[in-house]
């Protein structure tokens, strides 16, 4: 017998890599982040914000604008000079008063007391009013 | 003499189509999850329309409705909470203090807080607030 028949042995199939690893590993990464993120969408309204240029208020100074100072009571009701004020008139008020001085500028003074809710409602009443001036105080006895 | 025939072998499922949606998962809740600590106590924001969004980042002071502490997720005493702050502020001064208080919390423990903030040198305190569901 000649050489010819020869038997190729086969060639062993490729080994593939493996994907099992990688499935653990996504499936912890996938865990992980399913545990520790939180769903809330947030937002915030700036409470504080120092800058290095004096404001424009303390430069204008000398000419006062018209101030408004708003009362918030400890159930949540904005008082304007001794008279309690719904949300919707207090907004009108605000406009009708905007219209006439638009460099109007809003002080809340609010008991402490009141909540944190009826502060964030009444200054979003004031922004969404135009008025570009709102400052938060307080009483020091208020602590 | 019978040969057996071999059973037909079963196709492999396809694990690809499982890393497809294992994958489509994770990459949804990077991004739509937040990884800020939490308050160890129920928080509730405030409820406010003229919000505008909040960058990560920064010192979260969380209060609760009866005036409970947490700094970053645990709760410290208000002493130790104002070292805290006072130690980043002096590393980072330019840093973001937010202030998570729930919405029942009485505006005592909250005022006191900023102001205790802006003598310490704060640049930028914000309150948490949460947009009314069904948008803004």
């Amino acid at each position: 017998m000649s050489g010819d028949l020869s038997l190729r042995r086969p060639k062993p199939p490729r080994a593939l890599i493996s994907l099992v690893p990688m499935i653990d590993v996504m499936l912890i990464l996938l865990v992980f982040f399913m545990v520790t993120s939180t769903y809330l969408n947030l937002d915030m309204i700036p409470a504080l914000a120092q800058r290095d240029t004096p404001a424009p208020t303390q430069a204008a100074s000398n000419t006062p604008a018209e101030v408004l100072l708003i009362r918030l009571g400890a159930d949540g009701q904005p008082v304007l000079r001794g008279q309690a004020f719904e949300n919707a008139a207090l907004a009108e008020l605000l406009h009708a008063r905007l219209s006439d001085t638009p460099g109007l500028q809003v002080i809340i003074l609010p008991t402490g007391s009141a909540r944190m809710q009826a502060l964030v409602s009444l200054m979003d009443l004031v922004t969404q009013s135009g008025v570009r001036e709102m400052r938060v105080v307080r009483l020091e006895a208020a602590e | 003499m019978r040969i057996a025939r071999p059973a037909p072998r079963t196709p492999p499922e396809t694990i690809i189509a499982l890393i497809d949606v294992v994958f489509f998962l994770l990459v949804f809740f990077m991004l739509i999850g937040r990884m800020d600590a939490t308050a160890p106590f129920d928080v509730t924001p405030p409820t406010g329309t003229t919000g505008s969004d909040m960058p990560a980042g920064g010192v979260t002071l969380s209060l609760s409705a009866e005036g409970a502490l947490a700094l970053d997720g645990v709760i410290v005493e208000m002493s130790a909470a104002e070292a805290a702050v006072a130690e980043r502020l002096e590393k980072q001064p330019d840093i973001l203090i937010r202030i998570n208080a729930h919405r029942n919390t009485e505006l005592r423990r909250v005022l006191p807080l900023i102001a205790r903030f802006e003598a310490m040198g704060a640049r930028e305190v914000v309150l948490v607030v949460t947009p009314p569901k069904g948008g803004p």
